[in-house]
């Protein structure tokens, strides 16, 4: 007998709506994204007074107008979704600019309730509200709510409750805009009512907004016949007023705030400088704010990797334990597909990826922590300048440091960004950060080539390379498929808050086990595949009889050399196998493409599976030098690289695993927060041929100057 | 308007009645119109449905009272009307404001368009005259208290003549105090007196409250030269000294 009710929470960013979500739905929650945009859309549940309670937290917004993706987003879920009630969760510290969304969705005509949050905060500044003077004032309830002690819970859902059962809403007209443009909103409402039959209020708002000028409205209701009349309405006002209209109607909304807060608030107490001043003193000062900065960034790298480093050896640990028990079902040295499926394939592809776990876990609560307490707004003030000069926004910044580390963080952490353009560029050029996946390669390489004097400058000018193409790309994208009018840098500095246990956990697990589930079921596909490939179709005949070759060597040799020998034959065996393989034989045919760049089919081998993840490339090239086991310390390998290569390919390769292709955990990350496979495709199609015309370019001027030739 | 000629003084009077509520409190609730009027609950239902019945308000009983269209067109031309009014009586004639609202209320039915239109225009012109203004008004006081005496108008028209060039000369001064809004220093406070955003993205600089008359402070320039951190409404906002170009601001005099 239940019946359901849909709530729409609405707020300013900051103002506690998560918090408040959180209260009202507990554990019960569900992270997504709105159809076929980057925005996440939470819904959780509840069951309250015994009506089921479905909970939608809105983007947080300031305001209506259709000015940014979130914006349209809100409006369009409140327009076409119509929820039962709408609670717009006010910060009571930070009443006008709060109440100015309110008016905007009182003049929407949705059913509302007001949270007044944070009244501790405000109390505390000296704030006394008439809340039911307010109250009466807008024509909606308002309940006093302390988010973070979960305080006034359950009176919000009576309310919200009540007003969802109710049809009266609340009176959209408001606010009156002046003789001018009522006129020209008259004017233009006629001229609607003759060709729909919307209710009068509704074409009050619909005229309101194309006099606006707001483009998502117009598309809707801004016929042929229309425009000219709105045109000229326009021109006429902004002629009246010397004023643009837009401008005109917000600085009307604020008046009508202004008065209603002159009536209901009184302040008490001189508010004097607050904690948060003293500690911006320090956070943005002029000469401390840079290294308090870089500070606390170490900070958090260390925390996600060397913290997280033992964590995932453990992690690693047991994954080798599941691969040997598994690996223990079948009878030493016997061949059999579904062992090499299980232990090689999935254990070690999807294994692969949940060691990375702990990392990710401990970077979202560094994430969580600087968030919640309001640093990283301090972070993108300080960062701006700098970040502008490439086309982006000051929060881009934490995720391109991160991406240091690994660019799955580091592409999850662009959540942080509030405009989903900004958000796209910065997740397409993180991966150009060299990450840490990649440094094998890097130490595998440099001392097999380079003499030592040239190992830490070479392995900075890799870094600074991958800087330098992030900032290009990024400019890159921002002036083509990107573009769009750079979003004015609006930021609130929000007073420092203690965070609560409960918000970071909840937001560091809801990451985190997004990351296992999402990024793991495709994962999981892309580590058959790739098992696959480097395993089918099986070679049976081979060009040497290694198994009469083991046999010789077994009768004639001393134990020593026989091991040796043994492993020899065994790694020539695979690296033959492995050529006949799907891989192998790409790696054959990519010869032509890859040759510009000075490679031969055994690196082209041994990237594609690097695409399971970076550091599998030295592994691989172990296999196909037949050196066995390899890592990164490898002498044995260094030595086959530098009888088979020159320096410059060896730089080459480098580059190429710098800029190519991220690994495919990046890849599948990408899909999942930009919601779009296109996306992904892009950035991976997009690296690739980046890789490959910077590489090219690198080996052929190389050879022009002689480098090619040791 | 046809419909404010055939309107009786008396149901002028509640147009302007519930024009004046609706602005304090939002809406009109027959018993404060009541105690607005000095009349009985009775007499206003009774006008409330003749108001109704011309269509210049929405009524039903228990209700509260809203304006139509032509409603709120017609109170607002009595008010318009009462306001003419009054601005002569309180600023030329210096009568207290209580009794030129009295006067305003019974005048405000019968004048006429032109005459109105006079009256608006003859306060504005002793306003903004050099021959007139506050100084000539003060001195029809002195006139008035002091049975019809002139005394010294060679001096007053002296110091009148002193007055306009000094206000030449100042308004070039004033002009010259607004500056924008990136211009500011850390700790100087100012008030907001033009907003001229061309494109859209920057008018939502109005929208997160930097509307004409709004005092702002500037708080600190972050480290690498930009962007500002302002305070406004209470509350903290960093913006880019490109981005609020548009924002003029006078500097608050201390
Ligand atoms: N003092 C105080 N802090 C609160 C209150 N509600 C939320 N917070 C804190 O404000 C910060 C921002 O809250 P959050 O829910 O993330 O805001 P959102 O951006 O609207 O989702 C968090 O650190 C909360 O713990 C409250 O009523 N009083
Ligand atoms: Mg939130
Ligand atoms: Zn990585
Ligand atoms: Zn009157």
């Amino acid at each position: 007998m239940d019946k359901a009710i849909t709530i729409a929470l609405a707020g300013n960013p900051n103002a506690g709506k998560s918090t408040v979500f959180n209260n009202m739905t507990g554990a019960r929650q569900h992270v997504g994204n709105y159809p076929g945009v980057t925005v996440e859309r939470k819904e959780g549940g509840c069951t309250h007074n015994g009506f089921d309670v479905k909970v939608v937290d809105l983007p947080g917004t300031y305001s209506l107008t259709a000015y940014s993706i979130e914006e349209v987003i809100a409006r369009k879920f409140l327009i076409e979704e119509q929820p039962d009630v709408v609670v717009d969760i006010i910060d009571a510290s930070n009443l006008e600019r709060n109440l100015y969304l309110t008016v905007q969705l009182i003049e929407l005509g949705v059913p509302l309730v007001l949270a007044f949050n944070m009244s501790d905060v405000a109390a505390a500044q000296g704030h006394q509200f008439d809340l039911e003077k307010l109250s009466a004032l807008l024509g909606v309830p308002i309940i006093p709510t302390t988010g973070h002690k979960n305080k006034g819970t359950a009176e919000l859902l009576d309310a919200a409750i009540e007003v969802a059962q109710q049809t009266k809403g609340t009176n959209p007209e408001m606010v009156r805009y002046g003789q001018e443009i009522e006129q020209a909103i008259a004017n233009v409402v006629d001229k609607l009512e003759k060709s729909n039959k919307l209710s009068y209020s509704r074409n009050r708002w619909i005229a309101l907004k194309l006099l606006e000028g707001d483009d998502d409205v117009a598309s809707r209701h801004l016929s042929a016949e229309l425009r000219p009349v709105v045109e000229q309405q326009i021109t006429e006002v902004e002629h009246k007023l010397d004023e643009a209209l837009p401008t005109a109607t917000a600085s009307h909304r604020y008046g009508l705030i202004s008065g209603v807060c002159t009536q209901c608030v009184r302040s008490t107490i001189e508010r004097r400088h607050s904690i948060s001043d003293a500690i911006d003193l320090v956070a943005t000062n002029r000469f401390l704010g840079i290294p308090v900065f870089m500070g606390l960034m170490y900070l958090v790298f260390w925390l996600t990797f060397t913290v997280g480093a033992p964590l995932m050896d453990l992690l690693d640990g047991s994954f080798g334990w599941l691969a040997g028990v598994v690996d223990g079902w079948w009878a030493p040295g016997a061949e059999s597909a579904l062992r090499s499926l299980l232990v090689d394939g999935i254990i070690g592809g999807v294994g692969g990826v949940v060691i990375f776990l702990p990392n990710i876990l401990l970077l979202f609560l560094a994430i969580a922590i600087l968030e919640d307490s309001g640093y990283m707004a301090r972070a993108a003030f300080i960062m701006d300048r700098l970040m502008h000069k490439i086309g982006l926004h000051g929060k881009s910044f934490i995720p391109m440091l991160i991406g240091f580390g690994c660019s799955v963080p580091a592409i999850m952490a662009t959540r942080t960004l509030d405009n989903r353009r900004d958000r796209l560029v910065t997740m397409m050029v993180v991966p150009l950060m060299s990450c840490g996946a990649r440094l094998p390669i890097y130490a595998l390489i440099i001392p097999a080539f380079f003499p030592g004097a040239w190992h830490a400058p070479l392995l900075w000018i890799i870094y600074v390379i991958g800087i330098v193409l992030a900032i290009l790309s990024a400019k890159l994208l921002r002036s083509t498929v990107l573009k769009g009018e750079s979003v004015p840098f609006l930021m609130e500095l929000p007073p420092y808050r203690m965070p609560t246990l409960k918000g970071i956990f909840i937001h560091m697990w809801g990451r985190g086990w997004l990351y296992l589930k999402k990024a793991g079921t495709i994962i999981l596909g892309i580590s058959i595949l790739l098992w696959v490939m480097t395993s089918y179709p099986k070679k049976t005949e081979f060009q040497r009889d290694y198994d009469a070759e083991i046999a010789a060597l077994q009768t004639s040799a001393t134990t020593e050399l026989q091991e040796e020998g043994l492993a020899e034959i065994e790694n020539a065996r695979m690296a033959e196998t492995l050529s006949y393989t799907v891989a192998g034989r790409i790696g054959h045919a990519l010869e032509p493409v890859i040759k510009p760049m000075g490679f031969d089919w055994r690196i082209g081998t041994a990237m594609i599976g690097a695409f399971a993840a970076k550091e599998v490339f030295v592994a691989q090239m172990g296999i196909v030098f037949s050196v066995g086991e390899a890592d990164e310390d490898s002498d044995d390998l260094r030595d086959k690289l530098k009888d088979n290569y020159t320096p410059l390919i060896g730089f080459a390769i480098m580059m190429f695993s710098l800029i190519s292709a991220p690994c495919m955990a990046t890849i599948a990350i990408t899909k999942r927060e930009s919601n779009s496979w296109m996306w992904a495709l892009f950035q991976l199609a997009g690296l690739t041929v980046l890789a490959w015309v910077v590489t090219t370019l690198i080996y052929q001027v190389g050879l022009l100057f002689g480098l090619g030739v040791v | 308007m046809a419909a404010t000629s055939e309107l009786s003084a008396s149901l002028e009077d509640y147009l302007e009645a519930i024009y004046h509520l609706v602005k304090e409190k939002q809406a009109a609730r027959v018993k404060d119109i009541a105690e607005r009027l000095h009349v009985k609950a009775a007499s206003v239902t009774g006008a409330l449905r003749a108001l109704s019945e011309r269509e210049l308000v929405n009524y039903t009983p228990y209700e509260i009272v809203t304006f139509t269209r032509s409603g709120e067109a017609a109170a607002l031309d009595v008010v318009r009307r009462h306001s003419a009014l009054k601005d002569f009586f309180v600023k030329i004639l210096l009568v207290d404001e209580a009794s030129a609202d009295s006067a305003a209320c019974a005048m405000e039915h019968s004048v006429t368009r032109p005459l109105l239109e006079r009256f608006v225009h003859f306060t504005q012109f002793v306003e903004d005259c050099p021959r007139a203004g506050t100084k000539w008004v003060r001195g029809f006081s002195y006139y008035c208290d002091h049975d019809s005496k002139q005394d010294n108008c060679e001096k007053c028209m002296r110091t009148n003549l002193d007055e306009v060039i000094q206000k030449k000369a100042n308004k070039g001064a004033q002009a010259m105090t607004e500056q924008q809004l990136g211009s500011l220093k850390p700790g100087q406070k100012a008030k907001i007196v033009r907003v001229a955003l061309a494109d859209a993205a920057s008018r939502r600089l109005v929208e997160m409250g930097m509307t004409v008359g709004t005092m702002v402070e500037v708080i600190k320039v972050a480290p690498l030269g930009d962007p500002v951190e302002i305070k406004l409404r209470g509350y903290h906002l960093s913006v880019r000294k490109k981005e609020a170009e548009g924002i003029y601001v006078e500097q608050a005099m201390l």
